[in-house]
């Protein structure tokens, strides 16, 4: 199971989700400009019907005949006036003021002010117009608080809008982040089972829908199909050669053994038909690997599987090969558990091959006198038989090469074999789901295949 | 003995029937699946040897479909297949014996001859015997001229197959299924050592020599 953590940077680095934070930023900023730049005119348009208005007023004002009655007009209107929305001023020549509110005085023009506190004018900015009129001077000032307020409004209308969206946008991005990220992680498992060497791994059709990636899927299940119909007829040849290849040799082995019978034949010819012979007998060992090989590889059924006691088994091969390593000068050494204590689920026969194959080059490999150590342990519910020996070992970049079919280290091309015999062994233990391992013995090489054990 | 031989091969077909006859045994070769099938359940034989691959009808089809008929004359396989599958599937189909090709004419006769009809000694027997050897199967014992032979688990089961098998040839490969019980031919010299330490200690210390290696074939006891 993946952690939390594991799990929120997939999805991060997911491409639905991320286009959906992209297009949430792009909505948001065109929201911004488009916004912003409606509040600009319309603040605008306000400002010059403000400015229209304060005009038309002023000049309203400047019909009064005398500075009295200009007097009288603005405190008329003043009383009536709120002076939060707009400010009547009139400082006449002797200093004496009319009006709701104090205009400080100035050039003439627009400008915006602040009332200071204290006389019932709160706040805000304010366009004003004044006027030099009977000595004195007239200033009416509208209050920007509706331009003030407008941009308030936007502020808001965009929260509004962005906000929900925003949100709807990540959830959705989320959510099909989600379930592509299991389509994704389909095909993705696939093709690691596939790059592991399970050539029957599909990634399968995910329910009903036909978009990229259920056609993503389709075409990496076809390359496994095509890949694995090649690797399978690859393997079909190799059977079939060696299959057609063993009638003929049968004949040869036949007419050798006619030609032997045959009385009064000179010493010089027995021993070559001997030899080709066993020439014979070798190349059908090799087809017989070969064949072998491809039989396991293909799939062999495990219904047949039945619990094996390694223990005995080895001991069984230890005591066949013991006559032939006397002979060649070696000893081995069995290390074994009490029978029917290691007992694996597998092929008898095949498992004998393995234990026969790792002895079998054991003797073949290491010089004369060199001691072989076949052992069986249990370490939980795992089983592990090791073979080792005090030999030349192989290499650390060669041990990879061992197991490959036919394959033979330069300095051992002058010994017998084949050169399949520890690809068979992979080859079973693969079958029999266990893990083969060549590991340095310090000196030699230390063959060991882990099985699960059967409880 | 009368044997039908099943064989496609025209090389193999005769050198098998060849060797059988100069045994002494009567031979029909046949070299159709479908005509053998026919052969078979009119005339009574003694033994089939049967090739798997064959023209017309494979090999595992006619003795199936001969089992079927409830023919039990004994069947030995030949193959090119020599696989542990191939080697299941063939006896599960109702052989009664397996022999991969290439395989050397003697191993082919003392295959033949171990399936024979022959009266063989019974499981219920508790001392068999030859000459002047004797082999108490309940207490373990084996004597030979009133001498006691100490023998190993191992040699003591090589001896028993030989004697309950007594006349008849037992091939190396014969002995590895019987006494170890391995089925494929490992290339070693487990069957000779222990059959010259059985010497050793059967016939060696006596006159007359019971084991007798029959050359290019495999070992028996003189009846």
């Amino acid at each position: 199971m993946k952690t939390f953590k594991e799990r929120s940077k997939a999805l991060f680095r997911s491409t639905p989700l991320r286009l959906a934070v992209a297009l949430v930023l792009l909505f948001a900023i065109v929201s911004l400009l488009s916004l912003g730049a409606s509040y600009l005119v319309i603040r605008d348009s306000f400002n010059q019907t403000m400015e229209t208005d304060l005009r038309q007023e002023l000049a309203g004002f400047q019909s009064a005949p005398t500075a009295g009655a200009l007097a009288q007009l603005i405190t008329a209107e003043a009383a009536v006036t709120d002076p939060e929305r707009r400010i009547l001023s009139y400082l006449t020549a002797d200093g004496k003021h009319y009006g709701n509110g104090v205009i400080a005085r100035s050039q003439e023009g627009f400008r915006v002010l602040s009332f200071p506190d204290g006389e019932d004018i709160s706040e805000g900015p304010y366009l004003a117009l004044s006027a030099n009129l009977h000595g004195g001077q007239l200033t009416v000032a509208n209050s920007r608080s509706q331009i003030e307020d407008l941009g308030e409004l936007f502020l808001n209308i965009l929260l509004l809008s962005l906000l929900p969206t925003t949100a709807i946008a990540l959830a959705a991005g989320l959510v099909i982040a989600r379930r592509s990220g299991r389509r994704i992680e389909a095909v993705g498992g696939a093709l690691r089972k596939l790059t592991e060497g399970d050539l029957s791994a599909r990634v399968k059709k995910t329910a009903g829908r036909k978009d990229d990636l259920s056609s993503i899927a389709e075409q990496v299940d076809r390359m496994a199909a095509a890949q694995q119909s090649s690797v399978s007829a690859l393997r079909q040849v190799s059977a079939d050669i060696a299959h057609d290849l063993k009638t003929p040799i049968q004949r040869v082995a036949v007419l050798l053994n006619r030609a032997r019978e045959l009385p009064d034949l000179p010493d010089k010819l027995e021993s070559i038909l001997d030899d080709a012979g066993r020439e014979t007998t070798g190349i059908v060992a090799t087809f017989q690997s070969l064949l072998q090989i491809a039989q396991i590889e293909g799939g062999s059924p495990k219904s047949r599987f039945q619990p094996v006691d390694l223990a005995a088994l080895a001991a069984t091969f230890v005591e066949v090969y013991e006559p032939a390593a006397d002979d060649s000068g070696h000893q081995i050494a069995a290390d074994l558990p009490v029978k029917g204590t290691a007992l694996v689920s597998g092929e008898k026969g095949l498992l004998g091959q393995v234990l026969a194959n790792l002895i079998e080059n054991a003797l073949r490999h290491t010089p004369a006198g060199s001691k072989i150590t076949v052992s069986v342990k249990r370490k939980g519910n795992r089983i592990s038989l090791e073979v080792s020996d005090a030999g030349p070992g192989v290499p650390a970049d060669e041990r990879e090469n061992v197991l490959r079919r036919l394959y033979r280290i330069e300095k051992s091309r002058t010994t017998p074999g084949n050169g399949l015999g520890l690809s068979l062994v992979a080859a079973i233990v693969d079958m029999h789901g266990g893990k083969l391992a060549l590991t340095d013995n310090n000196p030699g090489l230390r063959v060991s295949v882990v099985f699960d054990g059967v409880r | 003995m009368k044997i039908l031989v099943i064989e496609d091969d025209k090389t193999t077909g005769s050198y098998v029937a060849d060797g059988l006859r100069e045994e002494g045994h009567t031979v029909d070769l046949m070299t159709d699946g479908k005509d053998a099938l026919l052969q078979a359940s009119t005339t009574d034989y003694d033994i089939l040897i049967v090739d798997r691959m064959l023209p017309g009808l494979d090999g595992v089809s006619v003795v199936k479909t001969m089992r079927g008929a409830k023919n039990q004359t004994p069947v030995l396989f030949l193959t090119s297949l020599g696989g542990v599958d191939d080697r299941i599937e063939g006896l599960n189909a109702g052989g009664d014996d397996y022999l991969v090709k290439p395989f050397a004419f003697g191993e082919l006769s003392a295959r033949v001859a171990a399936l024979a009809r022959r009266p063989r000694t019974t499981l219920e027997e508790v001392v068999l015997r030859a000459g002047d050897l004797e082999m108490d199967l309940v207490r373990r014992k084996v004597t030979r001229a009133d001498h006691v032979i100490d023998l190993l688990p191992r040699e003591f089961a090589l001896l028993e197959h030989l004697l309950r098998r007594k006349g008849r040839v037992q091939t190396r490969t014969m002995l590895l299924e019987a006494v170890w019980d391995i089925s494929f031919d490992p290339q070693t010299n487990v069957v000779e050592t222990h059959i010259s330490r059985l010497r050793a200690k059967v016939d060696k210390p006596f006159e007359t020599e019971l084991i007798k290696t029959v050359r290019g074939s495999g070992y028996r006891i003189e009846e």
